[in-house]
């Protein structure tokens, strides 16, 4: 070879080598933000997977999701056993490396997230007929729903939290925002969602509706008027809300309180997560998770012992048909060489924590009169599973009701004939007598609040965030009785409202300052 | 050298007497005109030979041939064949042979006179590499380089060994350092032959490495294969046996043992006795019961053939070789099996251009060597399974479960029963044109291509933990991964002299590209489990996924590299590189690598030109930057996951009376502005030869800051919370090296040279982002959260609680404060709060990084024997077992303790520190009461050879020789466990921890080498 050629041919080869050597990535076997949010299923998809994010075990489906609500008084957890996470806050004593703390942490999260990726990628799915434009609306209506639904989560549980609205790269380290400006975004997301939803989504329950967000909206406004804002101006938002609901007609009571337990997404639910164990999203705090300890069905299945209700809690409630419900005081000792049952009382020396159980998350979703949790006659334990089917009600309409008379009552200084009236709704249901008329604000307040903690007795942590917000743990602690896990009162009480950060994430972190007393 | 002139002339004066015919006189020079001295002139197919005189110059008579052909030749240069065109006073250019040169070194993209390299680069030679039965190339370089930590940390068949070159530079990547094989860069040295390998040069300083840019940080290992040497074609056949056997043994309780430990267990723990004092009686006597340790083991006989052909002319040198290597394990049903083949052409095409052709492919095979060291590895289980059980049943079935084993199964039989195998086929082919375009300037254009394909198969039917689990569960699956890669350097050098002045500059455009693909097939709940995994087609449940690695990943990387070597009066060095990588995998793409380096040979100085003692004396200094590319493709990319279809799960809109829907999560974004981890080094050293080579000295000091570790955590929450790579912080590693070598006796028949190396390296982390430490959970290791990285202290920290013995029984009253009774095990209250817990008490407890390593090698040869040995060891690292915890029971972990340490169970009458038995994990947890000295000495290698005298053998063949040699013959150690070189360590935080790691074998070899 010629030297004088030489030269120019390498040099051409060079620059094909340079010219064909791409640094631009593109990952084939991967979808993309970039290359996603093209249709209206893949909308859909991404939506789904923020409901997909508050299911699992390690979110909403099982009873961890109420770990920090121990230090109210209608729940409490085993004196022993494996139940030392929810039993440190039982005793007002957790601490930010609660394993089952972390699932109140990261589910609702996790579905911030998903939210933010809707909200910030949706605007690339074509909306140009108008039926596509209400696809979309929906979809994004659903997302600002959870979104809120999971930050008014998370901030009455962890307090100042960052307020994230956004995908943020992982390099980002955003600081704890104030809890107003978290219950602004919540505000926001809701009236968003309000305005956004449909009525209703034929065959699809699971949904977020308009009249979810409304709903969920009068309990932020109520919520807002209570520790830690004490923003009394919103008493009359929460009450307009929650009358917006009421007037609509679209929810009524479901006539017998038992059947809220036993059937799914019934007149009364308005808001409730979907669950399906054969296609593997079990809910799992009705079945064995609240069965006790002493409990064993006649094929070897067995109680978990996982929470149940403070004696004085139990004792105090009036009795009428909600308690006979509720309540599981009565407990079927298995005598496993003869397969007979012993009943014995909740008090009994027979049981090793001497404490009554709830009733109404036994059985799961009951078809044809076999629960799917625990299947049993009244003298006879058949079965105990810890996975069911039933839907896990976040919003049900007494907390409309029941939102809306003390709201109410709060905003006009005194209780309106409205206000007894949606009271004495939810009081009839249950089984009791109208309340004495002619109350006080305070005293009807005073009530509702105590009608909301036997209504919503072991759901979910509403009977601790109505503690949170009216700052009532001194009268909580003083009405505990002694048998129960005992008080670490080594902690100041007002740092007990609000958990501590979970350990995991406030590592990421060093700029972020832990919740006081933690 | 006067009275030898004299000799030759009068030497040519006779021959010019008795001869007719002419005396042709020339010169030879090297490429810049410099006259070579000592140069052979022959002319081809006579026996009539001459050297160059002092200034280059010779004369030769020709004998009768009218065009005779003088063949030049010099050591370190091409020789050269040159046809007589009937002119006298013809001069002869040699030019530099870049391979066979002793004194010279490759650097990469080219090579350096040793004594002019400015680096810290250490050399292993073949000579030293078939010296030893090795079947990995890593061996070769283990205690034969200072600086370099080679650790065997797994004794399966065919498994690599960890190289640290320098230290642990990198979190939780991989901190091996990047091999080029003949310049391809990156490459598996998995598929090359030890036999084949003509040396091994080990870049360690920035200045060496920084030309590798990107992939340079953990040091460089540069790998050229052998070609055939000019002559006569040759035959050389290397065929060894191997005996291995597993050295050492944990104590372990024998049935009878066992039966009253579990016993007293039960006792202490409230429960009725396991075994009546019948079954006690008659382990005692008639049945021994079984020896898992020795059930699970094999001692089998590894199997090496390697021959090779090779040879060449002036014009072409070859060689063709092939390797078989069969590697049965330590434990049953495992074994490593390869195939090698390789061939190697050099052409010398025209005066000017040279083409090298090096092709070879590989075949490696493998069966369930899939344990990286787990407490469900059939080889862990067996030291932890109930000895009072039988393997088998009267009717020769297996014996699944035991009531005092209770986490598991036989592991004799899931070793059996269970099968995971993998085949390969590796080709890689690469093209090297060298074309010398003008004097003194080369063009080079190295080409390779590789393609690897590997089949997993896997079979876990009847007898296996996982069917036992659930019948539903037993599953077949094929697994198939797919790739290919190429890589195009090209580069031009251009080396001119002018006076005093030496200078080469070399300048590259390189690019390279990986693709890789998969695919899996799995099949479970199998009609029948008779056909193994070969009908996929038999399952109730078939799965296609993705499998083990994304269905589609590609990478690039496009670089330009310049170097500068300079000399002054061939004593004052002057090195300098800069590399600039273009990346696919990174937002930011390129990224600068720069390098510089001095060099003093102060042996040629005048006050030293004299000297005796000192015969040679080099100073050097360096400084460079360097990365460490291990970022994945796609790691900037977000991804939208896809579930909700086969086995993920959705949402289920209207509960059970609804499917469940697609779901599409969004996965964590990644940082943008990830970054390389970059690596900064400065080194000072010194290289020095003392009374004309009986001795060699060469030091090193380094100081390498890493920063921008790349670390691979969980994500906060709120950003999704999935595995993300960040940049974290930084560390440096600093450390001395030496090496000392000697040859005290060299006479004719004796021959005496050793060797010590000695390496001291430090490691510290120096900042986390402003964290103060970050635990880490158990990534690449069995042990969970048994690490802890934190500011100021080293890598591979071990976390855990401080074991302080047991409570005695004076102690009750304090025990109770933390709930515990005499007996139980006392850990230190690092905050004073009364109550054990893992935010308080937990604390850095160990390391498992070694403070130095050493070795010492000799060499003894005494008329046609030669005996080698080599002792290597490392001083100050610790060990934290997972094994022990699991020998010593505990219903916590639903297991029955085995070790015979527990027969010194604290009682109240016999207060040991071997706590009692404890219904909780509380014995068990992560304690300093795992934690071991895991300093050692080893006799790695002994070999004895006889080398047969030529007389005995004949003509034909050329050299015989046979030898006996010894692996891991004896090791020094406290480490109460199998092997103090063996862990889990997959990176720079594992380093130290150990569960369940088959040791390395203890061996005997017999072999032969012959060349015809």
């Amino acid at each position: 070879m010629n030297f004088k050629y030489f030269l120019p041919a390498v040099s051409i080869v060079l620059l094909l080598g340079a010219a064909c050597q791409k640094l631009k990535e593109n990952p084939l076997s991967s979808l993309t933000p970039s290359s996603y949010f093209k249709t209206q299923s893949d909308l859909d998809a991404s939506v789904s997977a923020i409901y997909t994010e508050l299911t699992p075990d390690y979110a909403f489906g099982f009873t961890t999701r109420m770990t920090s609500c121990f230090g109210a008084d209608d729940l409490t957890t085993d004196p022993g056993l494996n139940k030392g996470d929810m039993r440190a806050f039982d005793e007002l004593n957790g601490a930010s490396n609660n394993a089952s703390l972390f699932n109140q942490w990261q589910g609702p999260w996790n579905a911030v997230y998903q939210a933010n990726n809707v909200l910030t990628n949706y605007k690339t799915v074509p909306t140009q007929t108008p039926s596509e434009l209400l696809a979309v609306n929906q979809s994004i209506g659903q997302a600002y729903f959870l979104r809120a639904f999971s930050y008014y989560y998370l901030v009455r549980v962890f307090g100042p939290i960052p307020d994230i609205t956004t995908v943020l790269p992982v390099s980002d380290q955003p600081p704890r925002d104030s809890v107003s400006t978290i219950y602004a975004t919540i505000v926001s997301d809701l009236q968003q969602a309000a305005s956004l939803l449909p009525v209703s989504f034929p065959g699809q329950p699971g949904r977020a509706t308009s009249g979810a967000a409304r709903s969920l909206l009068a309990d932020v406004y109520l919520t807002m008027t209570g520790w830690p804002l004490n923003q009394t101006s919103y008493y009359a938002q929460a009450a307009a809300e929650a009358d917006s609901v009421i007037t609509s007609g679209t929810y009524s009571l479901e006539p017998d309180f038992n059947t809220v337990f036993t059937t799914n997404n019934g007149p009364e639910s308005i808001f409730a997560l979907q669950f399906n164990v054969t296609a593997g999203v079990p809910e799992r705090s009705y079945g064995s998770s609240s069965v006790p300890l002493d409990e064993s069905g006649l094929d070897g299945s067995g109680g978990w012992d996982d929470y149940y209700p403070e004696i004085n809690f139990y004792l105090t409630t009036p009795k009428c048909y909600r308690s006979y419900c509720t309540y599981y005081d009565t407990l079927k000792l298995l005598n496993t060489t003869t397969k007979t049952f012993t009943l014995v009382p909740w008090n009994s020396p027979l049981t090793h924590a001497g404490h009554p159980y709830y009733k109404k998350f036994r059985h799961g979703l009951v078809t044809g009169g076999i629960g799917d949790g625990v299947n049993e006659t009244s003298s006879a334990i058949l079965s105990i599973n810890p996975s069911t089917n039933k839907a896990m009600d976040f919003i049900r309409y007494p907390m409309v009701l029941l939102d809306y008379a003390e709201a109410d009552d709060m905003a006009s200084g005194s209780p309106s004939a409205a206000d007894y009236s949606a009271f004495n709704l939810v009081r009839a249901r249950a089984g009791l007598p109208n309340l004495t008329p002619g109350l006080s604000q305070t005293a009807f307040r005073d009530s509702v609040v105590q009608e909301r903690a036997w209504e919503f007795a072991g759901e979910s942590g509403m009977r601790w965030f109505d503690i949170v917000r009216l700052q009532i743990l001194p009268q909580i602690i003083a009405a505990r009785s002694s048998l129960e896990n005992p008080i670490n009162t080594s902690n100041l009480l007002s740092t007990r409202y609000i958990a501590p950060i979970p350990l995991q994430d406030m590592n990421n972190d060093p700029k972020w300052v832990q919740n006081t007393g933690y | 050298m006067k009275k030898c002139l004299l000799l030759f002339l009068l030497a040519l004066s006779l021959l010019g007497a008795s001869a007719q015919d002419q005396t042709v006189r020339g010169k030879v020079t090297d490429e810049y005109g410099k006259p070579l001295a000592g140069a052979t002139v022959t002319i081809k197919g006579t026996n009539l030979t001459t050297t160059t005189d002092e200034k280059g110059n010779f004369q030769l008579n020709t004998g009768n041939s009218i065009k005779p052909v003088f063949t030049i030749s010099f050591v370190g240069y091409e020789s050269f064949d040159y046809t007589y065109k009937g002119k006298s006073g013809f001069s002869v250019q040699l030019h530099q042979d870049a391979k066979t040169l002793g004194d010279v070194i490759v650097v990469g993209y080219g090579v350096q006179r040793k004594r002019d390299v400015t680096g810290a680069t250490s050399e292993v030679k073949a000579e030293q590499i078939v010296k030893k039965p090795i079947v990995r190339v890593e061996e070769a370089l283990q205690g034969t380089v200072p600086g370099v930590t080679v650790q065997s940390v797994n004794g399966m068949p065919g498994a690599g060994l960890a190289v640290r070159i320098r230290g642990t530079a990198s979190i939780n990547n991989n901190n091996d350092p990047l091999y080029v094989i003949d310049g391809q860069i990156g490459g598996d040295i998995s598929t090359i032959s030890p036999n084949d390998i003509e040396s091994i040069e080990v870049l360690k300083d920035a200045s060496a490495t920084a030309i590798y840019g990107s992939r340079g940080s953990t040091g460089v290992v540069i790998i050229t294969t052998k070609l055939g040497k000019e002559g006569k074609a040759r035959i050389d056949i290397n065929p060894w046996v191997k005996k291995e056997e597993i050295a050492k043994e944990l104590p372990i309780m024998n049935a009878y043992q066992f039966a009253i430990a579990t016993n007293a267990q039960y006792a202490t723990t409230g429960q009725p006795a396991a075994f009546t004092a019948a079954q006690i009686q008659t382990f005692q006597t008639t049945d021994k019961g079984t020896n898992w340790q020795k059930a699970i083991q094999d001692k089998p006989w590894v199997q090496n053939y390697q021959i090779s052909v090779s040879g060449g002319s002036n014009d072409l040198k070859y060689i063709v070789s092939y390797l078989h290597l069969d590697q049965p394990g330590l434990i049953l049903n495992q074994w490593f099996r390869t195939d090698i083949a390789r061939a190697n052409f050099l052409i010398k095409a025209s005066d000017r251009l040279s083409l090298q052709f090096n092709l070879t492919g590989s075949l490696p095979h493998n069966r369930n060597t899939q344990y990286q060291g787990d407490i469900t590895d059939p080889f862990a289980e067996a030291y932890a399974w109930d000895p009072t059980s039988p393997i088998k049943d009267a009717n020769g079935n297996f014996i699944l479960e035991s009531q005092y084993a209770a986490l598991g199964i036989n592991p004799v039989a899931q070793e059996t029963n269970g099968l995971n195998d993998n085949s390969s086929t590796n080709i890689e082919a690469s093209g090297i044109l060298t074309y010398r375009i003008i004097k003194g300037l080369t063009f080079t254009s190295n080409n390779s291509y590789s393609n690897t394909s590997n089949t997993n198969r896997q079979f876990y039917g009847p007898g296996t933990s996982t069917y036992l689990a659930s019948p539903s569960n037993g599953y077949a699956l094929v697994d198939n991964s797919t790739g290919h890669g190429f890589q195009n350097s090209n580069y031009f050098t251009y080396k001119g002299v002018w006076g005093d002045h030496e200078l080469t500059v070399t300048a590259l455009y390189e690019q390279s590209m990986g693709t890789s693909y998969n695919n899996q097939s799995r099949s479970a709940n199998l009609s029948t489990y008779g056909l193994g995994y070969w009908n996929l087609g038999l399952g109730a449940v078939q799965t296609t996924t993705s499998g083990s690695a994304p269905g589609y990943s590609s990478q690039a990387l496009q670089s330009y590299m310049g170097r500068v070597e300079y000399k002054f009066k061939d004593k004052y060095l002057l090195n300098g590189t800069i590399r600039d990588d273009g990346t696919s995998v990174l937002t930011q793409k390129y990224s600068v690598f720069p390098s510089a380096a001095v060099g003093w040979i102060v042996s040629k100085e005048n006050f030293l030109a004299g000297s005796q003692t000192i015969s040679f004396l080099k100073l050097r200094a360096s400084y460079g930057v360097t990365g460490n590319q291990t970022v994945g493709p796609y790691s900037t990319i977000p991804t939208v996951g896809v579930g909700g279809v086969e086995n993920a799960t959705g949402y289920p809109y209207n509960g059970n009376l609804s499917p469940v829907s697609v779901y599409t999560p969004l996965s964590t974004v990644p940082s943008t502005s990830l970054k390389w981890e970059r690596n900064n080094q400065t080194d000072v050293g010194i290289d020095a030869a003392l009374l004309h080579g009986v001795i060699s000295f060469t030091a090193d000091y380094y100081y390498r800051k890493v920063t921008d570790l790349l670390y691979n955590r969980t994500a906060p929450e709120y950003d999704g919370g999935g595995n993300v790579q960040v940049n974290l912080g930084s560390l440096y590693n600093k450390g001395f090296e030496f090496d000392l070598g000697a040859t005290p006796v060299s006479t004719r028949n004796f021959k005496w040279t050793t060797n010590g190396i000695l390496s001291i390296n430090r490691n510290k982390l120096l900042t986390l982002n402003g964290l103060d430490n970050v635990i880490t959970n158990n990534i690449g290791s069995a042990q969970t959260g048994a690490s802890i990285l934190k500011v100021g202290m080293p890598l591979g920290e071990f976390y855990g609680y401080k074991f302080l013995g047991t409570w005695k029984t004076s102690e009750a009253a304090q025990a109770a404060l933390y709930g515990n009774i005499p007996g139980d095990s006392k850990y230190f209250d690092v905050l004073g709060t009364h109550n054990i817990n893992t935010t308080d008490d937990r604390i850095p407890i160990g390391n498992g990084a070694p403070k130095y390593s050493f070795s010492w090698s000799n060499d003894l040869s005494l008329g046609n024997f030669s005996l080698t040995m080599l002792f290597y060891g490392t001083q100050g690292g610790q060990i934290f077992s997972g094994t022990f915890p699991y020998t010593y029971g505990g219903l916590g972990d639903a297991r029955n303790a085995t070790n015979v340490g527990i027969l010194n169970v604290w009682t109240p009458t016999h207060q040991t520190d071997v706590p009692t038995f404890s219904p909780s994990s509380n014995n068990t947890i992560n304690s300093s009461r795992w934690v071991f000295d895991g300093s050692y000495i080893k006799l790695k290698n002994i070999a004895l050879s006889y080398h047969l005298p030529q007389a005995l053998i004949g003509p034909a063949v050329k050299n015989l020789e046979v030898y006996v040699s010894g692996q891991n013959l004896f090791t020094i150690t406290k480490y109460p466990g199998y092997d103090p070189e063996v862990t889990n360590m997959t990176n720079g935080i594992t380093q130290g921890l150990e569960t369940g790691i088959i040791p390395n074998p203890r061996s005997y070899t017999f072999g032969i080498r012959a060349g015809f």
